[in-house]
């Protein structure tokens, strides 16, 4: 209960900032919608049928990426790093009787839940307005199954920004590392284009990379275009490298807790 | 039996040293040269329960680290703390539930949320039972008189309020320990009293523990009977502030204004002019001589008024970091 009440006093936060919310929803919409564009094109020169994907399929794809982008990928790296590490912020976090871990977990969940429900209902009227099919799944078990491998994708996410913004307690200068891995999240989760359209090589490898387990396969998942064994894999995979990241955030913070300076403190 | 204890306490960084300019930052590129910088080296001290003690020294002297290694910010480099029986940087919920530290430069309010908000959050991490919460609350925002604002938006706030506010933030939990870094800094005269009392009834109150670091004399000298004084890392003076100033202020000042001209030769016997512009003379004496220097000047001159004061606290502080800065380095 306790870390229950600590997530609505951060989520009755983000309702305060709600202006902030809906800028960085649109924002989020912004590129899969882009990329949509794009594809609307190429089918429309290609035929009806490209890597075994529908037009509706990558259009429900792009759609559906739009908001797990919001649900799912964390934006907690750069203050991790910058206000906390660099400026002195986590002082405040490391002297109070509550993980840091859980703390930001639950703040940036209620970000994520919010922007999230805000991207539904932009794509509900964009989906009305032209008149766009989106495929769900249907069976109970299927959504119980997505909804967990979304609870899941959140986690690995957050553990992996987390990370990320960890590597402040030894860079000088976060900025680089942090925009090297924007560029593998966004071709390797899938938002540049479905994994599936990769050369099998590549496909392969992004397979067993964190990535494809954030925003692609939960996307698939709640296409209904996973079989349960396939789900179950999925689910599993993440799992794994939860596990890992685990830890890695474990071992990182116990080293760099202690190079902590709390400078402009 | 103290409940703070410092045995050796020192604490090291390893500072990246360049050298100016494209040359200098090709050989940083190349070879990079560290030094290490003492900020705290080999300081013992312990602290008894409900005791108020003012850490002064000038900037980069290494008050804020001692009390970020005692509140279990940093880790020691080398040393033996201990604060409640516990070792701060294990940062053990029990002990943390104990403490507070508050830092006049940084706070931990939400910005855009009413200062009520945050407490709510702290409510819920210190695990503060709601009867509890609605009574400290109501006492502290009665003694720092901010009942009205307390769901006013925290930018909205001046910095005196927001100061009272991080005050409240941090006491919530009732704390035994409590430390203040510059807690008063940036507030002005009529703030800074206010804060300096409030503190003052807190730990009468609450018999809590203070250790407080600030640059403003005022504070110290309301609060701390006790004073460690700290420059280059080392401990210059760990005792009781009238002492520190007897031992190294052992002057009084008389100050005069005079009803008319007095022939600034004829000043000279009663002791060391610090400055005399017609109708003021200040006048240094030793502490022993004063009454019998002030008695002697109004026998013998036209004095219209005279006053008898101790020498401001910061230029005793001030002498005593000179005097001892050669001997420290």
């Amino acid at each position: 209960m306790r870390y229950f009440r600590i997530f609505l006093i951060h989520l009755h936060r983000v309702i305060e900032n709600r202006s902030r919310s809906i800028v960085w929803t649109l924002l989020a919409l912004f590129n899969p919608l882009i990329y949509l564009c794009y594809w609307l094109a190429v089918y429309k020169s290609s035929g009806s049928m490209i890597g075994g994907w529908s037009l509706s399929e990558v259009t429900s794809y792009y759609l559906l990426l739009s908001v797990a982008g919001s649900f799912l990928i964390a934006h907690i790296d750069e203050s991790v790093a910058i206000e906390d590490i660099y400026e002195g912020g986590l002082v405040k976090y490391v002297i109070r009787p509550f993980s840091y871990f859980w703390d930001l977990f639950f703040g940036e969940l209620s970000w994520r839940i919010f922007q999230g429900l805000i991207g539904i209902g932009i794509l509900f009227i964009i989906g009305i307005s032209f008149q766009l099919l989106i495929s769900f799944v249907s069976s109970p078990l299927h959504i119980f199954m997505t909804f967990i491998s979304f609870l899941l994708a959140y986690t690995l996410s957050f553990l992996f920004k987390m990370i990320l913004g960890f590597s402040a307690f030894w860079l000088t200068e976060f900025r680089g590392i942090q925009s090297s891995a924007e560029i593998i999240l966004l071709i390797f989760a899938g938002f540049i284009v479905p994994l599936q359209f990769l050369p099998t090589q590549i496909k392969e490898i992004s397979f067993l990379l964190p990535f494809a387990y954030m925003v692609y396969f939960p996307i698939l998942a709640i296409q209904g275009r996973l079989e349960y064994v396939e789900l179950l894999g999925v689910l599993g995979m993440q799992i794994l490298w939860i596990g890992f990241f685990a830890c890695v955030y474990r071992l990182m913070w116990n080293r760099g807790i202690k190079l902590f300076t709390g400078v402009g403190q | 039996m103290p409940i703070i204890s410092v045995d050796h306490l020192s604490k090291h960084y390893q500072v990246h040293k360049k050298e100016p300019g494209f040359i200098g930052s090709l050989k940083s590129l190349v070879a990079r040269k560290y030094e290490t910088v003492k900020a705290v080296d080999d300081i013992s001290f312990s602290i008894e329960e409900g005791e108020v003690i003012g850490f002064i020294g000038p900037n980069g002297a290494g008050k804020t680290t001692t009390l970020k290694c005692l509140s279990g910010l940093l880790y020691p480099t080398k040393g033996k703390l201990s604060v409640m029986d516990f070792t701060p940087f294990d940062r053990k919920h029990p002990f943390l539930r104990q403490i507070s530290l508050v830092m006049g430069q940084k706070n931990q309010l939400w910005w855009d949320l009413p200062a009520m908000d945050t407490f709510l959050l702290n409510k819920e991490i210190y695990q503060i039972p709601t009867k509890r919460f609605s009574d400290v609350v109501d006492d502290l925002s009665v003694r720092l008189s901010v009942q009205d604002i307390l769901h006013v938006p925290v930018r909205k706030l001046s910095l005196g309020q927001r100061m009272k506010m991080e005050l409240i933030a941090a006491l919530l939990h009732s704390p035994k320990v409590l430390f203040l870094d510059e807690p008063t800094i940036g507030l002005d005269v009529v703030m800074q009293k206010t804060i300096r009392e409030f503190l003052k009834e807190y730990n009468e109150a609450y018999n809590a523990t203070i250790i407080l670091t600030s640059h403003y004399m005022g504070d110290v000298e309301a609060l701390c009977k006790r004073v460690v004084v700290i420059n280059f890392g080392h401990i210059l003076y760990d005792g009781l502030l009238s002492d520190l100033v007897k031992e190294h202020a052992p002057y009084k000042i008389i100050k005069v204004i005079f009803s008319e001209v007095v022939e600034e030769k004829k000043l000279n016997e009663y002791g060391e002019t610090k400055s005399y512009v017609f109708p003021e003379w200040e006048v240094r004496v030793k502490h022993k001589d004063a009454n019998d220097a002030a008695s002697s000047i109004l026998k013998h001159l036209p004095v219209e008024d005279i006053t008898i004061e101790n020498p401001q606290i910061e230029d005793v502080i001030a002498g005593f970091f000179v005097a001892n800065k050669k001997e420290v380095k």
